[in-house]
């Protein structure tokens, strides 16, 4: 069923491989995830769409390990990333590969102060107090949030308890970073910004992510790749202006941005635009130069 | 007729912070009103004053021409519907059709109607399979439908929404796109507090813009879109068809307000006057 | 109450005070402790009070440990109306209550100026077990937003006509479910995404994790430490051992 359509940009080798992968919750009779692959590639933004409830979220947590560590079930397939097979690796090695930040970063952050929480997980690897000194200094000077290293987790803002949770991810090192619908409680401009690091991250530091986001219009302009899901198993996978000039990507609930609708719409008045456009601005450019 | 007015309102918190500083605002009869605003822009603080949850530390809050000092946020709430964002933070019924039933018995509906618009709520929004079930056991959808649910059941005449589409997909926005219409169709006055700019353009409101707990702003929302450095100030992006409508060369003397008016314009079939 | 609470709630200032290891204000607060417990008369315990608002003028924090006794104030003069009232005579009924009023704010001073990482500092020192301290630590981080979902469920059904106040005692109960459920309920929902969090940072899977931070006496902590500990050592074989001094 996947697309084939071309990715834009080739980064690097496979960095985490989704090998046939279903996932079956013991309390439920069907299974969440079924029969997905998926290859993602070292450097790359992948984003993940599809309706409430199509199993983006079990995807995400089988990526990072906490199925099948934390949540047993029914698993068939196989997940590797960075060569380490996930079923079968604890979750200290995983954590340094594959880090996780769920919505609300509230409940991703235990301790008092933003510099002594972005050092937890690395006081939980034994990281000694030097080394730990200096990630945790070099993390908060990449997200700009070294003035903030005293504050308590309720004199922050929301974007800064964004940035936050997200310093405690990155100062593991992991080559992997997963963000489940990182900008939904966040206003507009506060979430440019996430996405403004996000991809300041993926073009300095290398690092590859995979984001859920139904706001797709806030990601797009930064994504190689979007992946579409629906009822557990994959079903769109390509460019992320070409599945979205797809017309079956509506179909499944994906939140189209009117822009992209509009080309669609377009297309089928026979009215062509040299290429599908990213943003309005862009469109507007082609619209006048027909 | 306004049916809503804040008077020179100020808000400090028990902590000593404020919260909002002076604002005055007053909506009418069957308006629909978007507000927007940063993240702590006093959004929120602002909708809690309406049905009383709230008292104004100076100023006043009038609702039908009665200060809300001089009554209860149970009467209020009679005639004021708030919607809050999280449905976990009010759903505790064991059935679905109780949870409907709460508030109607708080405010001393006779069996006979309750049964009526029980009915005709659930069907409304589409919840009648789930009847017996436990509200818990609802998908994010259906229990935001649900929260909706509980307050239309007793037909307010304001009904506040706070950020109804955030963890929303595309197909649960749509729905809920629809009942928004049907509501306005209805006479309802409509307060709406949202980030998403998207879902809010094609509804046209008026909007009131809010930062740092001051009303910056308050008009027709295509004419505050316009103004990006207002908008900068609060936080608040443009929406992609009114971006796209500043970016062409060629364009009608007022912007897309959907994507069949853009496509209709540039197709051809110009059904709106040009700009000059 | 709000203002009231504040007694013994940590707060972020900087002071010569606040700046002493946490085991140093530890050991100054218990030692204020013992020596209202081992004070005799009125006169003794007024001198501890005085001598514990002069540590918190050091502290910046008058005014919270003002605000401590004038909360405490009430019991004591419930102490002293019930110890007077069962015949202790007028002066031990304001010993008691004075002495009482000394007690609190001794270890409020303590919980005033340390802050919850220096707690953790503290438990772990003790050689409490990680995840004790870890279960502490967490909840004591989340008390304010528990409560603050506590006020947004009550904002939630006040709005839908919920009034507390009204009806007898068995109706005022029954009121309370619309709130707790969904607390409840909502504190479940935290604690599975805490657990994810945590087990997505590697929690436990080391037995010896490091720190940041360490404890480390400077010349200060000693400083204040030592003396004070020689002063009330030698109050305290006065008053138990009735040891003479032959000066």
């Amino acid at each position: 069923m996947s697309n084939t359509a071309s990715i834009r940009r080739g980064p690097g080798n496979t960095l985490a491989s989704i090998d046939h992968l279903s996932f079956r919750y013991p309390d439920s009779p069907n299974p969440a995830v079924r029969d997905v692959s998926l290859e993602v590639r070292e450097g790359e933004v992948v984003l993940l769409a599809g309706p409430s409830g199509c199993g983006k979220s079990t995807l995400l947590r089988c990526i990072n390990g906490l199925i099948p560590h934390m949540y047993p079930g029914e698993y068939k397939g196989g997940v590797t990333v960075g060569g380490l097979k996930v079923a079968e690796t604890p979750m200290s090695t995983l954590a340094q590969n594959v880090g996780l930040l769920f919505q609300n970063p509230e409940n991703q952050i235990f301790m008092f102060s933003v510099e002594r929480d972005i050092a937890f997980g690395l006081q939980n690897l034994s990281v000694p107090r030097e080394e730990m000194r200096s990630r945790v200094d070099e993390t908060m000077r990449l997200l700009g949030i070294t003035a903030l290293a005293d504050r308590a987790p309720h004199e922050l803002s929301d974007g800064q308890k964004q940035r936050a949770a997200l310093a405690g991810v990155i100062a593991m090192r992991p080559k992997l970073i997963i963000l489940d619908e990182p900008t939904s409680l966040l206003d507009p401009k506060t979430a440019l910004e996430v996405v403004a690091l996000i991809e300041k991250l993926n073009r300095e530091l290398g690092i590859t992510f995979i984001v859920v986001e139904h706001r797709l219009e806030l990601l797009i302009p930064i994504a190689h790749r979007l992946v579409v899901m629906d009822n557990g198993s994959k079903v769109m996978d390509g460019a992320p202006q070409e599945v979205l000039a797809d017309g079956r990507a509506e179909g499944y609930g994906v939140g189209i941005p009117p822009v992209a609708k509009l080309y669609s719409a377009l297309s089928k008045d026979g009215i062509r635009l040299p290429k599908v456009p990213e943003t309005p601005e862009e469109m507007a450019e082609e619209l006048n130069g027909l | 007729m306004t049916l809503i007015e804040f008077r020179n309102v100020s808000f400090v918190h028990q902590t000593g912070v404020t919260a909002l500083t002076d604002v005055s605002l007053s909506i009418g009869k069957g308006e629909t009103v978007a507000i927007v605003g940063e993240n702590g822009a006093g959004k929120t603080t602002l909708v809690r004053h309406i049905n009383g949850l709230l008292k104004p530390t100076k100023g006043s809050v009038l609702v039908e021409g009665k200060d809300t000092r001089e009554t209860t946020t149970a009467t209020l709430s009679r005639k004021v519907g708030i919607a809050f964002q999280n449905p976990d933070h009010q759903l505790f019924s064991e059935s679905v059709e109780n949870e409907v039933r709460f508030a109607m018995k708080n405010f001393g509906f006779g069996e006979d109607l309750i049964a009526q618009r029980l009915d005709w709520t659930l069907k409304f929004f589409g919840l009648d399979q789930y009847r017996k079930s436990s509200p818990l056991v609802l998908s994010g959808g259906e229990k935001k439908r649900l929260t909706l649910a509980c307050i239309l059941a007793w037909d307010p005449d304001v009904v506040v929404l706070d950020e109804p589409t955030v963890g929303q997909d595309a197909l649960q926005k749509e729905k809920l796109g629809q009942i928004f219409k049907l509501l306005q169709s209805t006479g309802k006055t409509i307060i709406i507090v949202s980030h998403d700019v998207e879902f809010l353009w094609p509804i046209q409101p008026r909007l009131v813009v809010m930062s740092g707990g001051k009303v910056v702003a308050d008009g027709q929302i295509s004419q505050i879109m316009g103004n990006r450095e207002l908008l900068e100030g609060a936080r608040v992006t443009q929406p992609q068809l009114l971006r796209l409508y500043q970016g062409l060369a060629s364009r009608p003397a007022t912007p897309f307000l959907d994507v069949l008016e853009a496509r209709d314009w540039i197709g051809g079939r110009k059904q709106k006057p040009e700009a000059r | 109450m709000y203002w009231l609470s504040g007694g013994f709630v940590f707060r972020k200032v900087i002071s010569p005070f606040h700046r002493l290891d946490p085991r140093a204000k530890l050991l100054v607060s218990m030692e204020f402790f013992v020596l209202s417990l081992l004070s005799s008369t009125v006169v003794e315990v007024i001198l501890i009070l005085v001598a514990i608002l002069l540590v918190a003028t050091v502290a910046k924090s008058l005014r919270r440990i003002a605000r401590t006794i004038a909360f405490s104030g009430l019991f004591a003069v419930f102490i002293f109306a019930i110890n007077f009232l069962f015949g202790l005579g007028l002066l031990n009924a304001l010993l008691y209550s004075v002495r009482f009023l000394a007690i609190i704010s001794s270890t409020s001073v303590f919980f005033v100026t340390t802050s919850p990482d220096e707690l953790e500092q503290i438990m772990k020192w003790m050689r409490v077990p990680r995840d004790v301290v870890f279960a502490f630590v967490t909840a004591v981080r989340f008390i304010p937003v528990v409560m603050l979902d506590a006020f947004q469920i009550m904002d939630a059904q006040k709005s839908r006509g919920l009034e507390f106040e009204k009806g007898n005692v068995l109706k005022r109960v029954r009121n309370l479910v619309p709130i707790l459920i969904p607390l409840v309920v909502n504190s479940v929902i935290r604690s599975g995404e805490l657990a994810e969090a945590m087990e997505s940072r590697a929690y436990g899977s080391t037995p010896k994790p490091t720190s940041l931070y360490g404890m480390r006496l400077r010349w200060y902590d000693v400083a204040v430490a030592v003396p004070s500990l020689l002063l009330v050592s030698a109050v305290a074989l006065v008053v138990v051992f009735h040891v003479t001094l032959y000066i």
